[in-house]
């Protein structure tokens, strides 16, 4: 076994478990924490397939900047204690027959899949400097195309968010004049 | 490509107008104008590209086939038709008018890249376009509660969707190692089928159900459909709906055809489900907005057959079909917005108040149905030929029959209210001249369908 192995089962076993300890916790606040921690593990392995550039970012943005606004949602809408709705009996078994039968799906199709090893010494597709030229040269219509996505997203950060002014009656009689 | 670079500019163009123009009567004058200039640049392109070869575009990201620009023009013709009917009323939806022009010219790119795709990257950030301004305009009306609960319903639960249809890609990709849909065929046809392919197309019907709101994922359409404001419900069930069929039909025609065994079961299921749910509820309701939420459950149950017949005739199915439902649904909604009370009972007497309003209603509604010399029949009839060619889903046609026998008595309820019932319905806007003109405009229009289905047919 070399050093690459025990790694990425190392690795691996955090993601699964902190994923599971995610679903699993009761406390809103514990599971964001535990995200945070298979975040990382999912950092690592791409620091294994030597696309460091993935990592970082990874770390930057998911487990630095949305888990943490994460966390302060849900601080302060003051949900650490378990107040979560509790749902009816038959609904948890119609859940839980449902969702193990696509889990038995997806555990018989990916168990039969021909596994393929990747060669761990030729992927430098992760280093910077060929990711930018692939996102600018194979890739360029999504990359920029997914301003117009962002776009709408910022125009609807300010249709949903600004405050809306309380109807005054002189706008009202200039929009009676309007119509 | 001109199509996209202009719906973008024009959005850009209609968040600027907000700044400088604060008369919303211009700002609704120039959006109408520039949807107007969007069907003359997607015209253009149509006549630009040779009807035999198709386009490949910034590495084979897109495909300009020539039934793909012809389904980018009409459905911008709807859209268009869509502005000119309810320009007027998206004013009164709250303050920012001309975000919500722009949302829609968004919402127009995310169409031309659904109905051009050949990358599922691409198809991925298309429904992504398609969706984020649609849960926005969902909650435009602040002032209202159910507004911003249909926009936070429809957030959540497409962000769940999102994430299936992710996963799909994911197995998808596995199993082919490609995101490209053409080169797709060939890698999942040359050796033994990999399970993780079958695995990643089941997600991926199901995400796309549920964006067409096909049966066991259909619980968010009432909801949102009712609580959104009526101007914006309008263009989601039409044009958009309509988008999201379009990219169904593409992937699983183009890619997942020669697998057809292996799927075509499980979506005949979500079909019949779709139609009985769709249909059965909607004789129970009360509401005619929310009849039109579950009556546009049932229709997709018709589109669906479009996606199950893997065969040429299913692209003119699915194009006929969506002219066909768009056009009677925005003219329905164009309708309805002007009443105050929409419950069957506003409907009472409306044919001695306003005799236009409730013909051309009858007119919408017979398309709906599908009576013959309508719209509705002609695109009830191409899809089941579609499915009757292919030949192996006879009981299904046969259910859907019966299931239009069904939506007919709550379309009928609407006809026999404004005629047969003594009322005084109340209108909150008056009907003007242009109003009338335009209803009578897409009142022809369903007709034309009806008689000469051929001519929107022409380019497929």
């Amino acid at each position: 076994m070399e050093l690459y192995d025990i790694l990425f089962w190392v690795l691996s076993a955090i993601a699964v478990s902190c994923a599971l300890g995610v679903i699993l916790s009761r406390n809103p606040v514990n599971s964001v924490l535990f995200l945070i921690l298979t975040f990382f593990a999912i950092s690592g392995h791409y620091v294994l397939m030597n696309a460091q550039f993935l990592a970082i970012v990874n770390i930057i943005v998911y487990a630095g900047a949305i888990m943490v606004l994460f966390l302060f949602v849900i601080m302060l809408m003051n949900l650490n204690a378990d107040v979560e709705p509790q749902k009816g009996q038959l609904v948890q078994l119609a859940g839980v027959i449902s969702g193990g039968i696509l889990f038995l799906v997806v555990l018989a199709s990916i168990k039969t899949a021909k596994a393929e090893i990747m060669d761990k010494t030729s992927t430098d597709i992760g280093l910077i400097s060929n990711l930018g030229k692939v996102l600018f040269k194979e890739y360029v219509l999504p990359f920029e195309i997914s301003s117009v996505l962002f776009l709408s997203a910022m125009i609807g950060a300010i249709v949903i968010g600004k405050k809306e002014e309380v109807k005054t009656s002189a706008t009202a009689k200039m929009e009676h004049v309007s119509e | 490509m001109k199509a996209i670079i202009a719906t973008t500019v024009f959005g850009v163009i209609m968040m600027f107008a907000g700044l400088w123009v604060n008369d919303k009567k211009s700002i609704a004058g120039l959006a109408t104008f520039l949807f107007a200039a969007l069907l003359g640049v997607t015209i253009w392109d149509l006549t630009t590209t040779s009807v035999n070869s198709p386009k490949s575009l910034f590495n084979d990201m897109l495909r300009s086939e020539h039934y793909s620009l012809w389904f980018n023009t009409i459905m911008t013709g709807c859209s268009l038709l869509y502005v000119l009917l309810m320009g007027k009323e998206v004013q009164k939806v709250g303050k920012y008018v001309s975000e919500y022009f722009a949302l829609i010219f968004f919402i127009l790119c995310g169409l031309y890249l659904l109905s051009m795709y050949n990358n599922l990257l691409m198809m991925f950030i298309g429904i992504e376009i398609l969706s984020i301004p649609q849960y926005i305009l969902a909650g435009s009306d602040k002032r209202n509660l159910k507004s911003s609960e249909a926009s936070l319903k429809y957030f959540l639960m497409g962000a769940f969707s999102t994430g299936i249809l992710l996963m799909g890609i994911t197995l998808l990709y596995g199993a082919a190692r490609t995101f490209n849909i053409t080169e797709m065929v060939t890698l999942m046809h040359s050796d033994a089928l990999n399970p993780l392919a079958l695995a990643g197309i089941l997600f991926i019907m199901i995400a796309f159900s549920f964006k067409v709101s096909a049966a066991p994922m259909h619980m968010w359409t009432p909801d949102v459909y009712d609580g959104s404001p009526t101007v914006f419900t309008a263009f989601m069930a039409t044009v958009v709906k309509s988008a999201a069929f379009f990219a169904f039909l593409r992937l699983f025609q183009v890619s997942f055809n020669s697998l057809s065994e292996h799927w075509v079961m499980v979506l005949a299921i979500i079909t019949a489900a779709t139609l009985l749910v769709g249909n059965v509820t909607a004789v129970f309701q009360q509401s005619v907005k929310r009849m039109l939420a579950y009556s546009s459950i049932a229709q997709a149950g018709f589109m669906l057959f479009a996606v199950l017949a893997v065969n040429a005739v299913a692209w003119q199915g699915i194009i006929i079909y969506a002219v066909a439902y768009s056009v009677a649904t925005i003219g329905i909604f164009a309708v309805l917005v002007k009443l105050k009370d929409y419950t069957y009972d506003g409907f009472n007497g409306l044919a001695q108040r306003e005799p236009l309003l409730a013909f051309v209603t009858t007119i919408f509604l017979f398309s709906l149905a599908g009576i013959p010399l309508t719209g509705g029949f002609m695109a009830k009839y191409y899809v089941l030929l579609a499915v009757v060619q292919q030949g192996q889903l006879m009981w299904l046609v046969i259910f859907a029959l019966l299931m239009a026998a069904i939506s007919v008595y709550y379309y009928f309820r609407v006809i026999i209210a404004m005629y047969f019932k003594a009322g005084t319905p109340e209108i909150s806007s008056p009907v003007t001249g242009g109003d009338k003109f335009m209803l009578v405009v897409t009142c022809a229009l369903v007709i034309l369908l009806g008689v000469l289905p051929q001519l929107f047919l022409t380019k497929v």
